[in-house]
């Protein structure tokens, strides 16, 4: 998959910004300094399965937090209008730092077409490499294909390969969710 | 440069997860066949999709207007194509069932098609209403509606969650349940939910102290008591088919002190839900008619799969000693099961499919009912087959790496069960319950598979006595006790086979042991007691009694049995005190109120005998001495009639009992009817002759007609047999002088 090279794009966008927060403030920097990787959790709050790892990326963000990683939740659906992700969170408890994908910008940023996925950056002199992207970790196989729980933890792997700088094996099957709403349908 | 990577990006993107929109539409089809929304696509999804995806429903999202399932028009198509949607497992053309989700080639097709042309919505006017859904019950306000005792809290994340509840039936009356309707507060997180009869609350003495939590678990046993009920149908909730009602004349029966259990397959959602269950129940008017059963084939004993075997295969089957219908079948494995397999092959060599499942997926199981019923003669052999795939390549495997998997209850243990719902057809009118000869003929099976299999041998041994075969049953309950010697409930069903059998030794030494291996429980202490009883050791009965008044909680049964041993003493004073006692307890009580009212026919008191004795036939409207005493009480209190009816209801019942007839014989007599008094008493005495009582009354009968003749000779006929008898000898005597 050609895919899987590693892109490089900038870390603040100066003509545009990424997409916007729940208050509608523009966010133009993904790795504020100090970052040592970003990871973007595309997310839709009317897909079961993502709903479903919430508690995971959760886990991941109090465990790596601390060490510099930097989460964002990425809402690229166009139904996912800040109220309703502002009452989602309220529902399911999360205090996590949103950005509305309004333009796609960050889905295309990231090559993402479900939800649940994930890509990991690391911040370099000239932007953001993208080191992994692609399922959480092996529970769902294909849609309706889940495993009891997950015997593989890509993302969590990814997350520690990039810290100790190592070389990032790529997910060992596709991410499978709800796909991601296009907003350019006729 | 990294302009040019936006745009190359952007090409990539589209071309790899959007085809549909960016490839050109294949225009092979004409303008009139253009597929829309209002016209195919609608129909279709109301149909197959709606029952799930509504608002509030138990999948994700809504599919009920165009713009819902424009947005989703690219999942759908994937969902179709893989049909992963409609969640359906058995294979077509293995069953016809009657609530096949399974879509038509043609229906894929469309939707296919409707995707790729861009889902468009066509004209609205041309689509149908979309269903209405209602978030409370659907028949209706229920009869009767029971709660969980505490809502239970699944928690955000983690393995899916099987937990049981108990819903105690609180009513003091049987009722049958034509309908029931389970809500679960969250549909979206319930897999499924099977709902169990508990007829003995064996599961909730069990769990004492927790089940008001709800109990985890995926498989329960239950304890069924000691009546044969067996379990008659499937009570099995999903999502899209929340009320289950049953067919006309097979409701489903509850008693008083039965136990639901609600056996929930949870999934987590990603936050805390809270679940708070409610099963609604609605009562039929009329008793049930028709009486199905579940049956099961299974092979869990040959369960022994080895880490990474992909193709482990167990095998039962079954030849059935009636004919049934099979109205409904339930495939069960665990996370390993990969092929389900069940079919029937006829006695004359034709083989019936019943199901495949090709792709097994505990997820999606289900209860499969046939759109008409599947008649199978006597005969017939049921077979079921099911392939296992233990290796790492089985993701639904719960052990990684792969480990020895055997049968068990866990969701890591495996399961190889096929049931079935049958209905016995042409039923011989004076046969036995085709029921037990299909438990009979399960069990014995069970036990040439698995000759220790507890269960199966007491099974078998209480269908055997239940048939009547009482002597058989004695020997199955023995080789039980061979194996289990201390199982106290085995020796006292021994016991009571033996007493059935005739063999009230043997019966009393069964029952003395019961007591002895298990001193608290009760039921061997009663039946000892009972026997002695029926032997007249009343003095031994009494101390019986007693003793159980001691340590048993509270009954009735105990109260009565200890009146009737102080009746046989002769202490009727205390003997009423006793019964009396018993009926505070339960005034229904059948044995207090015979007692008493015999007790009050002996004490002169015949109006209330009338009320004791009519509330006890009441209970038993075909026992026989009964409706002798309560005839006896309507004679002494005056109301001829009455007892007349109350006696030729009881000889309709059993015609050849003479004491009816002589009984009745002395009513028509005492109402002055001495003719047909004299047909009755000749007739007493056909069935008895050498009764000399009863010639002694024919005669005095015959002398009140003025046949001097015939009455000495019976006067003389009864002398005969009854050298001694004083009032024949006074009788004659007292003839005019031929
Ligand atoms: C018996 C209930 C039921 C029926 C009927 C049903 N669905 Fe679903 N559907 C579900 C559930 C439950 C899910 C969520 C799957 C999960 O939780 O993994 C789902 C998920 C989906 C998804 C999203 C898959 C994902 O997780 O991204 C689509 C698309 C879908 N269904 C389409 C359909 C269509 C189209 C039909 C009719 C042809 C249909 N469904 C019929 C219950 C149902």
């Amino acid at each position: 998959m050609l895919l899987l090279l590693c892109w490089l794009v900038p870390a603040a966008w100066a003509a545009q910004p990424f997409g916007t927060d729940l208050k509608g403030r523009p966010v133009d920097n993904l790795a504020p300094s100090g970052s040592r990787a970003v990871v973007l959790f595309f997310a839709a709050s009317d897909c079961p399965i993502s709903n479903r790892y919430i508690p995971e990326i959760e886990r991941l963000a109090r465990e790596f937090s601390p060490e510099g990683v930097r989460f964002w939740w990425v809402y690229p659906n166009p139904e996912d209008t800040s109220q309703v992700v502002r009452s989602h969170d309220a529902q399911f408890d999360i205090h996590a730092e949103d950005v509305l994908d309004t333009d796609q910008l960050l889905t295309r940023m990231a090559h993402a077409t479900i939800t649940p996925e994930v890509a990991v950056f690391v911040p370099s002199s000239d932007g953001l490499r993208e080191m992994y992207r692609g399922r959480i970790d092996n529970r769902y196989v294909s849609l309706g294909q889940e495993r009891p729980s997950a015997t593989r933890h890509d993302l969590e792997d990814a997350i520690r390969a990039v810290l100790a700088n190592r070389p990032v094996a790529k997910p060992g099957g596709p991410a499978v969710g709800c796909s991601i709403v296009p907003r350019n349908l006729p | 440069m990294k302009i040019l990577h936006w745009i190359w990006i952007l090409i990539g993107l589209g071309a790899c997860a959007l085809p549909g929109l960016l490839h050109p539409r294949p225009r092979v089809h004409a303008a009139e066949s253009r597929v829309t929304w209002s016209r195919q696509i609608a129909p279709i999804v109301y149909r197959h999709c709606a029952a799930c995806h509504h608002p509030g429903g138990a999948g994700p999202f809504s599919l009920l207007r165009y713009q819902d399932a424009r947005r989703r028009a690219p999942q759908m198509l994937d969902v179709t194509q893989s049909r992963f949607m409609p969640p359906w497992l058995p294979a077509p053309g293995y069953g016809d069932f009657a609530d096949s989700r399974r879509l038509s080639d043609e229906d894929v097709d469309l939707i296919k098609r409707w995707v790729e042309s861009g889902a468009p919505e066509g004209n609205p006017a041309e689509a149908p209403a979309p269903p209405h859904y209602d978030a409370t019950w659907q028949m209706g306000k229920p009869d009767l509606i029971l709660s969980v005792e505490r809502p239970f809290t699944l928690r955000a994340s983690g393995t899916d969650v099987f937990r049981n509840f108990v819903l105690p039936y609180p009513l003091a009356q049987t009722h049958f349940i034509r309908a029931m309707e389970v809500l679960p507060s969250t549909p979206q997180i319930v897999h499924h939910a099977n709902v169990l009869i508990d007829r003995t609350a064996s599961f909730r003495h069990q769990h004492r102290t927790n089940w008001r939590d709800g109990v985890p678990g995926m498989e329960l046993e239950v304890d069924s008591g000691n009546t044969f009920a067996p379990d008659s149908h499937f009570l099995f909730w999903k999502p899209d088919t929340p009320v289950l009602v049953e067919a006309p004349g097979m409701p489903w029966r509850l008693d008083p002190g039965n136990d639901l259990i609600l056996n929930m397959h949870l999934k987590p959602s990603g936050k805390p839900e809270i679940i708070s269950a409610k099963i609604g129940l609605y009562f039929a008017e009329e008793p049930a008619t028709k009486h199905p059963m579940l049956l099961q084939l299974d092979a869990d004993s040959e369960l022994d799969i080895p880490p990474g075997d992909r193709n482990f295969v167990v095998q039962d089957e079954l030849k059935l000693p009636v004919d049934v219908e099979v109205l409904g079948v339930y495939p069960h494995a665990h996370y390993l099961g990969r092929v389900l397999e069940g079919w029937a092959m006829l006695p004359n060599g034709e083989k019936k499919w019943l199901i495949r499942i090709p792709n097994w997926d505990i997820d999606r199981q289900s209860v499969y009912r046939y759109r008409a019923p599947v008649l199978l003669p006597r005969g017939t052999v049921l077979h079921m087959r099911y392939v296992y795939d233990n290796s790492d390549d089985n993701i639904h495997n719960p052990h990684d790496p792969p480990v020895r998997v055997r049968a068990g209850n866990q969701s890591t243990d495996e399961m190889a069960h096929l049931w079935l719902q049958v209905l016995p057809v042409h039923v011989p009118r004076d046969g036995p319950d085709p029921r037990l000869l299909l438990e009979q003929a399960w069990m014995q099976h069970r036990l040439e598979r698995r000759p220790g299999d507890y269960i199966a041998l007491y099974n078998l041994a209480s269908a055997s006595a239940a048939l009547g075969r009482y002597a058989e049953a004695a020997t199955l309950y023995r080789r039980l006790l061979s194996a289990h010697p201390n199982d106290a409930r085995a020796m006292n069903s021994l016991g009571a086979a033996l007493e059935r059998a005739g063999d009230n030794q043997g019966a009393e030494q069964a029952f003395t042991q019961a007591i002895a291996l298990s001193p608290d429980t009760c039921d061997a202490g009663y039946n000892l007691a009972a026997l002695e009883v029926k032997s007249s050791r009343f003095a031994d009965a009494e101390h019986q009694f007693r003793d159980l008044l001691l340590h048993c909680a509270a009954d009735a049964g105990i109260r009565s049995g200890l009146g009737v041993a102080l009746q046989g003493e002769g202490n009727a004073a205390a003997a009423r005190e006793e019964f009396q006692r018993a009926l505070d307890l339960d005034p229904e009580n059948f044995t207090a109120l015979y007692h008493l009212g015999e007790l009050a026919i002996e004490s002169g008191q015949p109006e209330q005998a009338v009320d004791l004795l009519q509330a006890a036939a009441k209970d038993r409207p075909d026992d026989l001495d009964t409706r002798e005493h309560l005839a006896m009480a309507f004679a002494q209190s005056g109301r001829a009639a009455d007892a007349l009816s109350q006696l030729r209801d009881a000889i309709r019942l059993s015609p050849a009992d003479a004491s009816l007839h002589a009984l009745l014989s002395q009513v028509l007599a005492g109402s002055g009817e001495l003719q047909q008094a004299i047909e009755e008493q000749n007739q007493a005495l056909h069935l008895q002759p050498n009764d000399p009582d009863g010639w002694n009354n024919l005669g005095v009968l015959e002398a009140r007609t003025g046949k001097t003749a015939a009455a000495r000779s019976d006067f003389e006929h009864a002398l005969r047999l009854a050298p001694d008898h004083a009032q024949a000898r006074a009788n004659l005597a007292h003839l005019p002088p031929a």
